[in-house]
């Protein structure tokens, strides 16, 4: 009952501060899949950061805290809601399909299967490794879970160097939030990070849809939906507990919120998921550094025709969620964990940059591993998409909003990102590659596909359905 | 770059453009549910579970909180035991060095055998796990 109590108070608080931050209407499927998603995540994010506080706090009596967050934040709602204007959704497209009614029905039961088809591999996956799957789920993620719940007020005993493949370093969204699932129900239980590994899945394929729809229409939104629900990769590690696929719907969060509207409120949700992807794994500071120097680069790039993207009411309803969540990294990392092993020798670090062989071995990997991250067989979606690309017929989007522009830069500059850390890794080069470059471009790859659906030309229905 | 308006081609190669998608799609979803494990035999992940059996008798006989010592085989598989002895013994913390007062010995497979000089055994709680004293430990 109480475990109950704290999952309905999860969501709800997740939905809270997305109606605070955006006050969806709930007028089509899209919308109710957006607000669904985001609300779940976000309430995920919320109850991690609950938790966290109150273990450093030595708080107890969490499901009070719980019910009070819910309180205040309704509070919040009804206060704002009578202050905020209106949001300015950049939603225009139609909700009716231009293709002829059989291929729409056949996309929707493509879907449908490719649905049923990840919702059976994925449930039998956690069913089977109900510690998660492969060695980071119980060597750094439930490990970490465990010394938040066990530990109590001695938790920091296990964010020690003395373990040193447990990544101490690592941010604690899913810890967190498994560890709070556990204080609720009084014990232990192997259900809770997979339940909320599931959850980020869904509700990552829920948020691609449902903003492709509000965007785009029905059409992408369905072909869109298929091609992550088709990526056996996602699925798989959706399922494996482990940190990517919640990092991957933050990063589509900001992406997508940025696209959907450019009200305040909408940034500050776009803002909160970017302190949520911060807190998720490292890669999202990185993410962060990104996105804000491909805003900086947009808004330099237009100087001459319009100085800003964005006003600076838009920037601080951006920005203070980002700095809540960075100073908390920041003093997680400062205060409890030992440095990341990556940036611990400068020296060494200088001569692996000045290695041309290391480069272009990177890039061999990142070549071939574009083809096969996702383990499609026997065609990579990663051809798919172009390939659908080049045989639309249509009009071609207007020029790219700067938004859009900005959005693309960030996932090129992350990737970036990701490589320069390849080419300073202290770990063997090669082993460094096999075991994580598929899941870095896994986390990139809703986003690219939610991307690469904007800038599909657009239908022309009056010519296409006879 | 505007294009002209849609044909009858035009239209059939989009059409085309979406069935060739949904086909390759569908075949990697295909794909998921063939490596998807056998719902007929599903059986829970054996080794973290019997890690978790295997370490049970001995926590009784650990302080609560604090470092002990692990000595265990070496290389990946060794590695993969101390990983799983961690996990099942957090909040306590597991080092693998032989210099503590208390060391967990952990045997899984064939020899080699951990290096156990110096060490004087506690208790031998069967399934490979021993409880050692080192009374030489700083």
């Amino acid at each position: 009952m109480t475990l109950l109590l704290a999952v309905i108070s999860c969501v709800v608080a997740g939905y809270f501060l997305v109606a605070l931050g955006w006050p969806l209407r709930y007028r089509s499927v899209y919308e109710w899949l957006l607000g669904a998603s985001l609300s779940v995540g976000f309430g995920i994010g919320v109850f991690s950061v609950i938790f966290f506080l109150a273990l450093v706090a030595g708080l107890t009596h969490l499901l009070v805290l719980d019910l009070g967050l819910v309180a205040l934040l309704a509070g919040c709602l009804w206060f704002w809601r009578t202050r905020l204007s209106s949001v300015h959704a950049r939603a225009a497209a139609g909700m009716r399909s231009p293709l002829p009614q059989w291929l729409d029905r056949v996309v929707m039961a493509c879907l449908g299967l490719a649905l049923a088809a990840a919702f059976y591999a994925a449930i039998l996956r956690s069913i089977v490794h109900p510690h998660g799957e492969g060695w980071d789920a119980f060597a750094i993620w439930n490990l970490h879970a465990r010394f938040l719940f066990r530990g109590g007020a001695h938790w920091r005993d296990g964010f020690s160097s003395l373990i040193p493949w447990s990544h101490p370093d690592y941010p604690l969204l899913l810890p967190s939030a498994v560890a709070h699932f556990w204080t609720v129900l009084g014990h232990e239980s192997t259900a809770v990070p997979a339940i909320i590994g599931l959850a980020f899945t869904f509700c990552t394929v829920g948020l691609l849809c449902g903003s492709l729809g509000v965007l785009r229409g029905r059409i992408c939104a369905l072909l869109g939906g298929l091609a992550l629900l088709s990526t056996p990769l996602f699925v798989e590690q959706g399922a494996s507990q482990y940190a990517d696929v919640p990092l991957s719907f933050f990063f589509l969060a900001v992406i997508a919120l940025i696209q959907l509207a450019d009200g305040r409120g909408a940034l500050f949700l776009s803002g909160l998921a970017a302190g949520f992807a911060v807190w998720t794994k490292n890669e999202g500071m990185l993410f962060l550094c990104a996105l804000t120097a491909a805003h900086v680069i947009e808004t330099i790039r237009r100087r001459t025709v319009q100085p800003k993207i964005y006003n600076t009411a838009q920037l601080m309803a951006f920005g203070i969620p980002v700095a809540v969540f960075v100073a908390l990294v920041v003093w997680l990392k400062h205060s409890i964990a030992f440095p990341n092993e990556i940036f611990s020798d400068p020296q060494t670090m200088l001569q692996k940059a000045l290695s041309p062989n290391r480069y272009w071995a990177i890039i061999q990997w990142f070549a071939k591993d574009f083809l096969r991250f996702g383990e499609w067989w026997p065609i990579p979606s990663t051809l798919l998409l172009p390939a659908l690309y080049f045989l639309t017929a249509g009009e071609r989007s207007k020029p790219a909003s700067p938004a859009f522009r900005a959005s693309v830069l960030t996932l090129f500059l992350t990737l970036a990102g990701y490589f320069a850390i390849y080419v300073i890794t202290p770990y063997d080069l090669y082993w460094h590659l096999r075991f994580s470059l598929n899941r870095l471009f896994l986390q990139l790859w809703p986003s690219t596909i939610f991307l690469f659906f904007l800038a599909l030309p657009h239908w022309r229905p009056e010519k296409v359905s006879k | 770059m505007n294009e002209s308006p849609a044909s009858g081609h035009s239209s059939a190669r989009t059409i085309a453009g979406i069935v060739l998608f949904m086909v390759g799609s569908l075949l990697s979803s295909l794909r998921l549910t063939q490596t998807a494990p056998d719902p007929t035999h599903l059986q829970a992940d054996e080794i973290t579970e019997k890690a978790e059996h295997r370490f049970s008798a001995l926590k009784s006989q650990l302080p609560s909180r604090g470092v002990v010592g692990y000595d265990g085989e070496s290389g990946n598989a060794g590695t993969e035991d101390y990983y799983l002895a961690q996990y099942a013994l957090a909040p306590l913390v597991v080092e693998r060095s032989k210099n503590h007062r208390l060391v967990i010995v952990s045997v899984t497979t064939e020899p080699p055998k951990p290096d156990t000089s110096g060490l004087e055994l506690v208790k031998n709680f069967g399934n490979g796990v021993a409880l050692c004293s080192n009374k030489d430990a700083k």
